[in-house]
């Protein structure tokens, strides 16, 4: 498969374009691959995404270049997949217990989580790319919670 | 005036080429274009990477171009940070439409060329815009 390839490097200070840089790049569920390269499976709204923050970091007095490539080998694209696949989980199994905890809650407050979890569930798997078997566990966690708010109270 | 941008349109870009025919060229004419060198010397281009009428600090080409041309009416704004997190998603307004936005354009250029997204997507932005002004009159959604 193709990837998306930003290669850039920021000035240490100010540091606000660094960390813009790193949430936006979280955001994206984009792999680190080392400092100053971040990768993403290539497709056009990725590579967009990717020339936009590139652009970024020119403004910010950075360099940046936009890379389309391959790795080298099947073995190396599988370790930066489940790299980025535990990675995603990770952010299920939060998601998870967070919807647990809300079991616990007082209705209204429940109903304003399963709000909360729910655009966050949209967000992780905007960047789940590789899904991890955490992934369906993740949306039953969601409907169970939303069985719970629909619930007559009584 | 011609205009230029990238092919295969989406929100950003149909947002804008509708600002440009409603509110600063209504004889506009669209070109698109794979790349910039492609851009001919009468063409402005827009949403492409280096050029003015583009993202500029963490703002979309949509916003990038009120600025540019002055553009202060406050309803422009409200559909600015739709289209802003339509396109970008970054959470900088709370933009309830955004994401169902973002999915019907999406769709819609799936199913259709460039030209016809930015015929059909106009009416849409009109809409949008009738319905945001008229919450900003009445301080309230409108039924």
């Amino acid at each position: 498969m193709s990837w998306v390839v930003l290669a850039y490097r920021l000035p240490r200070e100010p540091s606000t374009p660094r960390s813009a840089l790193w949430r936006k790049l979280r955001r994206f569920g984009a792999a680190q691959v080392l400092d100053g390269l971040a990768a993403l499976p290539l497709d056009a709204r990725n590579r967009e995404q990717l020339e936009w923050l590139a652009d970024e970091v020119l403004e910010a007095g950075g360099e940046a270049t936009i890379w389309i490539a391959e790795l080298g080998s099947a073995a190396q694209e599988r370790d930066l997949a489940a790299r980025m696949a535990e990675a995603v989980a990770q952010d299920y199994r939060v998601l998870i217990e967070e919807a647990a905890r809300a079991h616990e809650q007082a209705p209204g407050q429940r109903r304003r989580t399963l709000g909360r979890l729910r655009r966050e569930l949209r967000r992780i798997r905007a960047r789940d790319y590789f899904p991890p078997p955490e992934r369906e566990p993740a949306r039953r966690a969601l409907d169970e919670l939303a069985a719970l708010v629909e619930e007559p109270v009584g | 005036m011609k205009w230029a941008t990238r092919r295969h349109c989406h929100i950003d870009r149909a947002a804008c080429a509708w600002l440009i025919r409603r509110f600063i060229d209504a004889e506009a004419e669209f070109v698109f274009v794979d790349d910039l060198d492609e851009v001919s010397e009468d063409a402005t281009p827009f949403d492409m990477r280096g050029v003015a009428l583009s993202h500029h600090g963490g703002d979309c080409s949509f916003e990038t171009m009120l600025r540019r041309y002055e553009l202060l009416d406050p309803v422009l704004w409200e559909l600015a940070k739709i289209v802003h997190e339509a396109d970008l998603a970054d959470e900088r307004y709370d933009a309830p439409e955004a994401p169902g936005l973002d999915v019907l354009l999406r769709g819609l250029s799936m199913v259709r060329d460039d030209y016809e997204l930015l015929a059909l997507s106009a009416p849409l932005f009109d809409g949008l815009y009738e319905y945001r002004k008229r919450a900003m009159l009445t301080g309230r959604e409108p039924a």
